[in-house]
């Protein structure tokens, strides 16, 4: 327990300073860099995700069944269907680590013909993209492997540059060689024609069939912009129904402070957006509303301890008062960020794609909540009130 | 609240979180892989699927039973025994001790009792595993891998059609007999059931777990399902039903698809006769011989509508053929007058009516009731949508980086719970396992209450899971450090306990509550992805609260307040 109270009052210059200032970096950057890097579903256009992996094996079935192979987490599962029933074979990696072990588990069953492109290529690196669980055929389904090579995100954009506004990222790891694909969408554009489009291109950079396609996502332009909108609108109720509640359990001052507290949190947030260029997509919105919940959770339990303060002690001045109440919260205001924290951290270094992004924007989110909620909420509280204290003054006269 | 009163509220909701969480944990603990594929097929899978497999077990079971009557029954058919139990019962006859299969096979009226039931076997284990998995917590597609494409109806070229502009009723009602249509070719699609479902007004979102092939997905709104008109041969029909009357093992191949017998000459083909069931599930009628040669090919139909003979007053179902059909349909239809026509969708035959004179353009068929007259015209009208749609979005995940999510997402919460239960022991000493057993009831609840509304469980519920297990732990602190401050006042463990919770009451509530009115805002206005973060959230407060306020406190009451001199333990350090 500190001995003596923080002195939030008489920081509150210095904290409101160093707010604007970053508040107004943030806005440099947003006119600089222009605007936020939006993502798929709020900018209408083809997202893929896509792998360059070579491919191992070419098979093929000659029978009149219906064959179905499927690529489950230990390997190959292959199921006929016929007139005398059903059999199914699993290839598991551990019985066949090779692509040309598994060629050969292949090769042997009835009618199945299997071309090895590849067999030093490993079972437990097969993907399961597009077109998977794969009815066979005589013509030939290809088994991609996931594979060390050096296709750099420079050879991804070069490859697809003749398709005009393109954008690629690299998705986890270098070795992986796995990136996301944007297109923006052109007039006349299909779904259909812009997936032909970004896969004969990449076929003709990589080779053919050599990349596969994890993830497609596709939106039209009414959609994203309906998306939009809706999201702006969930956050005004949101925030005005809060304001409303504060009002009538707490009074005007602190409903006003704690919602500008929300405001500069919500602006932090999207100068960290901007300035890392983080997707702007629905899930980040899901992380602006999680961060107005928190901050607003802490601003909360600070301010409740202020209005019990005040109700213990009228005659303390209204600085001693805030300083005394933050203080008093500071174990649980650390605590509660601490264990946040440590929750969200594991997700930050081993979830990917939105998952991760998400936790990486909550981090940064509960920093300036605890920040806001200690420092900012507070001096506005005292601004505010005194305010309404001198206009009641100047009535009284 | 009494201590006990709120013991038995903890009790009872822990029981029906307990009752709720059953499916989930029954499906994805004990179901196998390759059950579960077939439990999520269609209505129509399932019953292919058994009657193959009935068909299969009868002409087994057939040929154990030429080879020596007397041997014991193999165990994979004992499930046949209690069909034959009852039916000795049944018969009055007294149920045999020694199950040979002699004993099995007078345990059945006939073969096709026997078929039946081994159908109805099959059958029902199956829809049984399918209810159960309906109520386990389902996988969003970004975590299963699967896609989900969102439509739009095409209110433009609609209008051109029709030549004037359309009401937005007229255009509701035509997206609604879109869907009933994309409905109808589900049993055509493949391996999962797809969810169809009307979103908005003029929307209609399709969801397709498992599978992320656009080709199919493609292929499946298009609507490759063919529809042909083709002659009967009536005295092959006749012949066909009497055979498969007297052979039931003979009538299905083990996919649960026709056997075409050999008495069949070429360019003969077995069909099956379907009218709709009650749930909109074809039920087999009976068997007809059809021409394999197709007779007009149902791209030649430009439209088909239900109307009354002006004549007869029964009802009847026009058609318009174009041009080209025109003719073809007239030089068939001239050279089999008084022989019967099949209409046939997809291999099933779904109409039959006899011609009376060559038709050419404008044809009409008579001979059934008005409501099989109506079906006529749907089944007619399903090879074109009448409002037709586009893409609006689609999304498709591949399986691999669905499973991958899955595996990082449970590794990084099930460490970021490790980390929050050895802070919470390392900070609160004793004190800290209530909480951390707070916090463990907490995940409980919440997967319960999700699987009990059958909530989607996606990448963005998951966020919401762990950010309301970081509050979950917060409700607790605020507690505790309540309670600790009191305690530095010189309160007595006892009565610091009581202080805390009164006085941190009000702070949890206000907390709390602004927090769910975020929560409430955005699963009402939000996107979808928005929206299983909001339910998930407010689920998780109010479980939260819940944890707090009665399981934390009835333990702290129940062991240090009943007990005067029983120490609490909130600090490792004295204070």
């Amino acid at each position: 327990m500190l001995k003596k109270d923080i002195p939030v009052i008489k920081l509150r210059w210095y904290a409101w300073a160093l707010a604007v200032v970053l508040l107004l970096a943030g806005g440099i950057s947003f006119a600089v860099l222009g605007g936020f890097n939006l993502g798929v579903d709020f900018e209408s256009g083809l997202s893929q995700r896509i792998q360059i992996a070579p491919i191992g094996l070419e098979v093929t079935y000659a029978g009149n069944k219906d064959a179905v192979l499927a690529v489950s987490g230990s390997g190959l599962n292959l199921e006929v269907r016929g007139d005398e029933g059903v059999s199914s074979t699993s290839f598991s990696a551990s019985e066949y680590p090779t692509a040309q072990d598994l060629a050969t588990a292949l090769g042997a069953v009835q009618n199945i013909n299997v071309a090895v492109v590849d067999g030093s290529l490993e079972t437990a690196q097969l993907l399961s993209g597009y077109g998977f669980p794969a009815t066979l055929s005589a013509e030939p389904t290809k088994l991609n492997f996931q594979s060390s090579g050096n296709a750099n995100i420079e050879d991804v954009r070069s490859a697809l540059d003749s398709l005009g506004n393109v954008r690629v990222q690299t998705v986890g790891v270098d070795g992986s060689q796995t990136f996301q694909v944007r297109l923006g969408i052109k007039e006349g554009a299909t779904q259909d024609s812009m997936e032909t489009e970004v896969k004969n291109a990449l076929n003709a950079a990589f080779g053919a069939g050599n990349v596969v396609v994890l993830q497609s996502d596709y939106i039209g332009p009414k959609f994203s912009a309906t998306l939009l909108s809706s999201s702006i609108l969930a956050i005004v109720v949101a925030m005005a129904l809060i304001l409303l509640y504060i009002w009538v359990r707490f009074r005007f001052a602190y409903a006003v402070s704690s919602l500008i507290a929300l405001v500069h949190d919500i602006l932090m947030m999207l100068t960290v957006i901007t300035l890392f260029r983080f997707e702007f997509s629905g899930i980040t919105v899901a992380a602006l509303l999680t961060i107005i919940g928190y901050s607003l959770n802490n601003t909360i339990v600070i301010f409740d301890r202020i209005r019990e303060n005040v109700a213990l002690a009228p005659d303390a001045s209204l600085s001693v008062n805030i300083d005394h109440s933050v203080t008093q919260s500071l174990s649980r205001t650390v605590m509660s960020a601490v264990t946040t924290l440590i929750a969200i951290i594991p997700l930050a270094i081993f979830a990917s794609g939105d998952i991760q992004l998400f936790a990486v924007k909550m981090g940064f989110g509960i920093l300036f909540g605890t920040y806001s909620s200690n420092l900012l909420a507070p001096a506005m509280l005292y601004w505010i009130s005194n305010a309404q204290a001198k206009k009641k003054e100047k009535k009284a006269e | 609240m009494k201590k006990r009163s709120r013991l038995v509220v903890v009790l009872v909701v822990v029981l029906l979180c307990g009752f709720f969480l059953y499916p989930t944990i029954a499906w994805y603990g004990f179901v196998p892989q390759d059950t579960k594929e077939l439990a999520t097929g269609s209505n129509v899978q399932i019953k292919e699927y058994s009657r193959g497999q009935a068909s299969r077990d009868l002409r087994s079971l057939k040929e154990l039973v030429a080879d020596d009557p007397q041997a014991a029954l193999p165990s994979e058919f004992s499930y046949l025994k209690d069909y034959a139990k009852e039916n000795y019962k049944a018969m009055k006859r007294s149920v045999p001790r020694n199950w040979t299969l002699e004993a099995l096979f007078a345990g059945f009226y006939n073969e096709q009792d026997m078929f039946d039931s081994a159908e109805s076997y099959y059958r029902t284990s199956l829809l049984d595993l399918k209810t159960l998995g309906n109520k386990a917590l389902q996988l969003g597609l970004d975590l299963e891998g699967g896609m989900s494409i969102l439509l739009e109806a095409d209110v433009a070229s609609y209008e051109d059609k029709i030549g004037k502009t359309a009401s937005s009723s007229e255009i509701s009602e035509a997206i609604r007999q879109d869907i009933e249509i994309l409905e109808k070719r589900i049993d055509q699609f493949g391996v999962s059931e797809p969810v169809i479902r009307l979103q908005g007004d003029d929307q209609i979102l399709i969801e397709i777990p498992g599978a992320a092939d656009p080709e199919r997905v493609n292929s499946f709104l298009r609507g490759k399902g063919s529809l042909v008109f083709k002659i009967v041969d009536t005295t092959l029909t006749a012949e066909l039903n009497a055979y498969y009357t007297e052979n039931p093992s003979e009538v299905y191949t083990d996919t649960g698809a026709l056997k075409q017998p050999d008495f069949l000459p070429a360019g003969k083909i077995a069909a099956g006769y379907y009218i709709s069931d009650e749930y909109g599930i074809d039920e087999l009628e009976s068997y007809v011989v059809i021409e394999e040669e197709i007779g007009l090919d149902g791209i030649h139909l430009e439209s088909a509508t239900t109307a009354t003979d002006g004549i007869t007053g029964r009802p009847v179902v026009n058609f318009q053929l174009d041009s080209l059909g025109g003719d073809i349909f007239y030089k068939l239809t001239s050279t089999h007058v008084g022989d019967t026509m099949a209409v046939v969708m997809d291999g099933k035959v779904k109409a039959m009516a006899t011609i009376n004179e060559g038709i050419r353009s404008n044809v009409q068929i008579s001979g059934f009731d008005a409501e099989e007259a109506a079906d006529l015209a749907i089944v007619l009208r399903t090879a074109a949508l009448p409002i037709e749609l586009v893409v609006s979005s689609q999304q498709a995940v591949g399986a691999t980086l669905g499973e991958d999510a899955v595996s990082a997402g449970l590794k990084a919460i099930a460490v970021g719970l490790a980390l929050v239960i050895i802070l919470m022991f390392a900070y609160y000493h004793v004190s800290g396992l209530v909480a951390n057993l707070a916090l463990l009831l907490n995940l409980f609840f919440m997967i319960s209450v999700l699987s009990a509304f059958n909530f989607t469980l996606t990448l963005t519920s998951v966020a919401g899971l762990i950010l309301t297990l970081g509050m979950a732990v917060d409700t607790n602190v605020i507690i505790f450090e309540r309670i600790k401050e009191e305690r530095r006042l010189g309160k007595s463990d006892v009565a610091a306990i009581k202080a805390g919770f009164d006085k941190a009451f009000w702070t949890v509530m206000d907390a709390n509550i602004t927090t769910i009115i975020a929560a409430l805002v955005l699963s009402q206005l939000g996107s979808s992805a928005v929206k299983g973060f909001a339910n998930t959230l407010a689920i998780g407060i109010v479980s939260s609260v819940f944890t707090a306020l009665f399981v934390s406190h009835l333990i702290f009451d129940a062991t240090v307040a009943q007990r005067e001199g029983k120490k609490l333990h909130i600090s490792w350090r004295k204070n």
